[in-house]
């Protein structure tokens, strides 16, 4: 193998990481009141993972995209220095008789993302091996979840995690990876003859349905369990997923037209149905109708929101506590976009969504141009999933769509979320790399 | 007055933090542009073609495996020289398989070969549409359809 | 194919992109500052019980309201009752009213009402610095006012007719504001008592009370026929004082007089129609002057509209007064001639305050320039003790006033006023408002009592305005309304309470 200079790379990381150190020293000064850096291992820690990862990728010759890496290291700054911010005690590892932090924790799980990332990155030469074992992969999707069904227990009310010893896990962080990689699969075999329909109903014409079939009941099967999970965020970016997905390999309208009908029916039976729903979507429309009861969440959001304006309250200098206690809840998880927000204002609030937006839009791109379909469609549904993860919370979190517990790829805290993030990028990177090397003769086996 | 000092070095702190914030936004801005600027360039440069087939197995070495081939809309593969992708092997018949875009995908349909045409291992017995990225053997030659 | 559908992906996400953010930014920037003040943020809540408020003085020095720190709870302390229409109050639970809420800010010191040291604080993130605030109003006058209304239900303004400045704003019965603002949790109790309180302690009945004019409003009528040349001090009306017994028949309506008290009529002229107060006399000055010059004199002298008793952005808001039925927050038209021939003597459709009639006062006492009025005279630097501090942070000043009627007709108005007061037939009706009937010597008053005929059972609301001194040699120093609801006549009740709080302020200010 030969080396490949990743010059674009290089000269984008290095402002970026360099926000970790600086932010972990204002956050200091701010907290303490004196001029003095602070303690800086983790950040410096943080530097190493990424440069680290730079030039092992450097070393490996590999040709993958430029701008990935760089933005992920930019979305991890910002979550990195907003966790070291807050209390540590909120969470933490005490495994193998070692005391960890919250973002020590974090730490470490981008330690064990970035090698995943690599690994897949460097070691998957051929994407198109992964399209071969898609009803494997379906099986494997299937077993998550009756996994999470079986063995998993109830946190806020979302059945989602199962114990594993010394770590939690979240499945359906990685079930999303995995009902990708099979619907890629999947259309990437069938889409000619899902374009070429011939059913007609009314102004709608849908697929001959042997071909359409499977991935409906796949599909039904992975929303039930979802919404029986009482995990309504995962089943609306499954169906985001989906759609997108669908709508990338057929080009047709129609079928995210009549997905959309079937998701705002499904919505307003469930609104019906499940009570818990209701009260969602009840806290959704008027917040403020009991602000120390059910509406509690969202009216602290959207104080913090309004406390933090344009410039921020700044790193360290907002989060009002009451009593001793911060006022949003769920701050490192579900609303760290709000914790930015508040402290960094509508400019760190924007500079976190246009880090995702490159995020999102180079996934596009690299899609656009993979050398195959399976590729294609692959990167599309993880694109999708990063970037439909960043408007979904962030939307939850202004009060624009109801809330619903999910996480910002590469800022909440969480080691499942963390690592299925970077094994998606890792798989961005492999077949941009495939892309970026066809274009030359091909590699000798 | 030393509290006012503080916070006025805190404040410039504060300030630098949001400015490499917006430093890093501006690289990112740049790389994209500067990215899309020769991405159109390689557009054009590659505007022709519809698609091509990569040579990955070929005993006889006609065509070489490593090679691509560019194809055109209609494209007959076989054993006679007359074909637009001529294959040399003892496996192929003369007129084995057709290859042909038809407006939006690529389709392949086996012209009564002795061995017949297998499009991702599968042997197929009428038109099957291609998508990019499958495998297509005819014969010992196996070849990748790639855009 | 895909390429194609990947780039309509990218614009729908875009689009999604924009949306998101559309939504951040209605937040933080078009919503932050409704939040930031919204009463019901636990934030500000929470600031505000440890906040220190700034102490309101009275014009001499005297210390009205002051809050102190104990524990990291803020308490407030109001010294006298007869301020919480004024002052308001500011409570954790129920929120703040008066000039408690018109301050808020300044008060707490949120703000710093220079600019230059507003942004220096705000770049330095300092904690916020409580101001002191200094009212117009001496206690003593406030105290002396609200003692001579007593148990009434009434009010008593009083301002300086010249600056605008509020001497004194009185409404009774009024209650006590510091179990309000004290412990939220037990704040409850005392609030709803008051609420259902037949007397309607909370209703601040200078500000906010309507009610029949009657007689008073005959200074206004004069002054606006007067003044658009419709009659001069001269002017008789023929068939008066043959009406004055017969009654004046207006489209087929007939008015009638007052009770005379065995006073014979006359050919009355201004200065006598007033003087005995002669319904028939300004009926027909009504309907000379005509409705749409009426209303027009009625608007640009405030009333159709609300007021406020300054400064401006800080102000208090008092309740529109109406000379006919309102219409969209403005007087109607009237609906004939009876209902303003009515209007011309104060009955009809009309309804005003107090704060509204203090002014009509002062704009005849002002030679008809109708002074601005305010109640807050500076904002200082907080003191920590019951004297104010020196450093006087801003001023407010008089802000001048408006020309309402011409120097001339104002004058003309004043003289009868004189007249109504001091005359041979005015002084049975309004001779009690005279000030040198309460220790005064060296000037005399000018006003105009009222008796609000409410129909029906109901007593009188008894009314007083006027002004003093009202001589040709000095300017006027005070214009004071005074309202008792259902004192009986005015010169029974009203005219001696106005009288005397007159008569208090020059003795003040002459001690001074």
């Amino acid at each position: 193998m030969r080396i490949a200079w990743r010059g674009v790379e290089l000269r984008l990381l290095l402002p970026t990481l360099l926000l970790v150190p600086l932010g972990f020293i204002v956050t200091h000064v701010a907290l303490s009141g004196a001029f003095e850096p602070g303690p800086l291992e983790l950040a410096l820690g943080y530097v190493a993972l990424f440069v680290g990862a730079h030039l092992v990728l450097v070393a490996f010759g590999h040709r993958g995209d430029q701008l990935l890496l760089p933005a992920v290291g930019a979305m991890g700054a910002v979550g990195l220095v907003m966790l070291n911010r807050l209390p540590q005690d909120l969470a933490g590892t005490s495994a193998f008789d070692v005391e960890l932090g919250m973002a020590a924790t974090q730490l470490l799980w981008f330690g064990v993302g970035i090698v995943a990332m690599l690994a897949i990155a460097i070691g998957l030469r051929d994407h198109g091996i992964l399209r071969h074992y898609k009803y494997s992969w379906a099986a494997i999707g299937i077993l998550l979840l009756a996994a999470t069904l079986l063995f998993g227990y109830e946190v806020n009310g979302a059945r989602l995690w199962i114990d594993l010893g010394p770590v939690s896990v979240q499945p359906g962080e990685f079930l999303k990876i995995v009902l990708v990689v099979f619907l890629a699969g999947y259309l990437a075999e069938t889409r000619t003859l899902l374009t070429s329909a011939r059913l007609r109903i009314g102004f709608l014409s849908i697929p001959p349905l042997p071909y359409f079939l499977p991935m409906l009941v796949l599909f039904g099967a992975v929303m039930l369990i979802a919404v029986r999970l009482n995990d309504l965020g995962t089943a609306l970016l499954f169906f985001g997923i989906f759609l997108t997905m669908l709508f990338v390999a057929t080009g047709r309208r129609s079928y995210v037209l009549i997905g959309l009908l079937l998701f705002v029916a499904g919505s307003f039976v469930a609104y019906q149905l499940f009570a818990h729903v209701q009260a969602r979507v009840d806290v959704w429309l008027d917040p403020f109708a009991d602000p120390l009861g059910a509406g509690f969440q969202p009216v602290r959001a959207i104080y913090a929101f309004g406390r933090g304006g344009i410039f921020g309250e700044g790193l360290g200098q907002g989060l009002v506590t009451l009593g001793g206690s911060l006022t949003i809840p769920f701050v490192h998880t579900d609303f760290i976009f709000t914790a930015v927000a508040e402290e960094l204002g509508l400019l760190g609030a924007f500079a976190v969504l246009g880090f995702a937006a490159v995020l999102v839009f180079r996934g596009l791109r690299i899609a656009a141009l993979a050398r195959d379909d399976f590729g294609a469609l692959l990167v599309v549904g993880l694109t999708a999933s990063l970037g439909l993860q960043t408007l979904i919370i962030v939307g939850g979190n202004t009060k624009l769509i109801p809330l619903t517990g999910i996480t910002l790829p590469f800022v909440s805290y969480g080691g499942s979320s963390v690592l299925a993030s970077f094994v998606m990028v890792g798989l961005l990177l492999a077949v941009s790399h495939r892309s970026a090397i066809g274009t030359d003769a091909e590699p000798q086996p | 007055m030393t509290g006012d000092i503080l916070r006025v070095l805190l404040l410039a702190l504060q300030l630098g933090f949001v400015a490499l914030l917006y430093l890093v936004m501006l690289r990112f801005a740049g790389s994209l542009l500067k990215d899309l600027r020769s991405a159109e360039q390689a557009q054009l440069a590659s505007r022709s073609g519809i698609g091509r087939l990569a040579v990955l197995e070929s005993p006889e070495d006609e065509p070489q495996a490593g090679t691509t081939i560019a194809l055109g809309p209609i494209n007959s593969i076989g054993r006679n020289v007359n074909n637009t992708i001529y294959v040399e092997d003892d496996f192929v018949s003369a007129t084995h398989a057709m290859l042909t875009f038809r407006g939006r995908s690529w389709f392949v349909e086996d012209q009564g070969s002795t061995n017949g045409t297998y499009v991702n291992g599968h042997r197929i017995d009428r038109p099957v549409a291609l998508s990019f990225g499958d495998e297509l053997t005819v014969g010992r030659v196996r070849m990748r359809l790639d855009r | 194919m895909i390429a194609t559908n990947v780039r309509r992906l990218g614009l729908y996400l875009i689009l999604s992109f924009a949306v998101v953010s559309g939504s951040i930014v209605w937040w933080q920037v078009v919503q932050a500052q409704a939040l930031a003040t919204r009463g019901d943020n636990p934030e500000v809540i929470a600031a505000r019980r440890s906040l220190l408020r700034g102490t309101i003085f009275d014009a001499s020095g005297q210390v009205l309201a002051r809050s102190q720190v104990v524990e990291g709870l803020s308490t407030r302390t109001y010294a006298d009752p007869a301020f919480t229409h004024v002052i308001g109050y500011s409570s954790f639970r129920f929120g703040s009213t008066g000039v408690e809420r018109a301050f808020e800010d300044l008060l707490v010191g949120q703000s710093d009402p220079n600019p230059i040291r507003q942004l220096v604080n705000d770049v330095l993130d300092r904690q916020p610095q409580p101001r002191d605030l200094t009212l117009t109003i001496d206690r003593r006058l406030q105290d002396f006012a609200a003692a001579q209304l007593g148990s009434n239900r009434g009010a008593v303004v009083a301002i300086d007719p010249t600056s605008g400045a509020v001497l004194a704003l009185v409404s009774t019965p009024t209650f006590d504001a510091n179990p309000i603002s004290g412990d939220p949790d037990v704040a409850q109790e005392p609030m709803d008592a008051l609420r259902e309180d037949s007397a309607q302690p909370l209703l601040s009945r200078a500000r906010q009370g309507q009610y029949v004019p009657g007689s008073i409003l005959k200074v206004f009528t004069a002054a606006a026929a007067l003044d658009a040349g419709a009659i001069t001090p001269e002017t008789t009306f023929p068939d008066q004082p043959r009406q004055e017994t017969e009654g004046f028949v207006v489209d087929g309506f007939t008015i009638r007089e007052h009770d005379l008290g065995g006073l014979q009529p006359d050919l009355w002229a201004l200065s006598e129609g007033l003087q005995v107060s002669s319904n028939i006399y300004f009926a027909h000055v009504g309907l000379d002057l005509g409705a749409d010059a009426f209303l027009a004199a009625a608007r640009r002298l405030g009333m159709c509209a609300s007021l406020e008793i300054g400064p401006p952005d800080r102000a208090l808001s008092v309740t529109p007064s109406y000379v006919t039925q309102p219409v969209e927050g403005d007087c109607g038209p009237f609906s004939g001639d009876v209902e303003l021939a009515s209007a011309s003597f104060g009955q009809g459709s009309t309804l005003v305050t107090p704060v509204q009639m203090a002014l009509l006062a002062a704009a005849i006492a002002g030679d008809g320039v109708m002074p601005h009025p305010y109640l807050v005279s500076d904002v200082r630097a907080h003191s920590e003790t019951d004297a104010p501090a020196d450093e006087v942070l801003q001023r407010f000043s008089s802000r001048g006033g408006t020309r309402v009627i011409s120097t001339e007709a104002a004058r003309q108005v004043r003289s009868a006023m004189v007249d109504a007061v001091n005359g041979e037939l005015g002084r049975p009706y309004a001779g009690q408002g005279d000030v040198t009937l309460y220790g005064i010597s060296n000037a005399r008053s000018a006003g105009k009592t009222g008796t609000a005929q409410l129909g029906g059972e109901q007593a009188p609301h008894s009314w007083f305005i006027g002004f003093a001194p009202a001589g040709e040699e000095a300017s006027a120093a005070i214009a004071v309304a005074v309202l008792v609801e259902s004192g009986g006549s005015g010169s029974t009740n009203a005219a001696p309470i106005a009288g005397q709080v007159m008569a208090e302020y020059l003795r003040l200010a002459a001690g001074e």
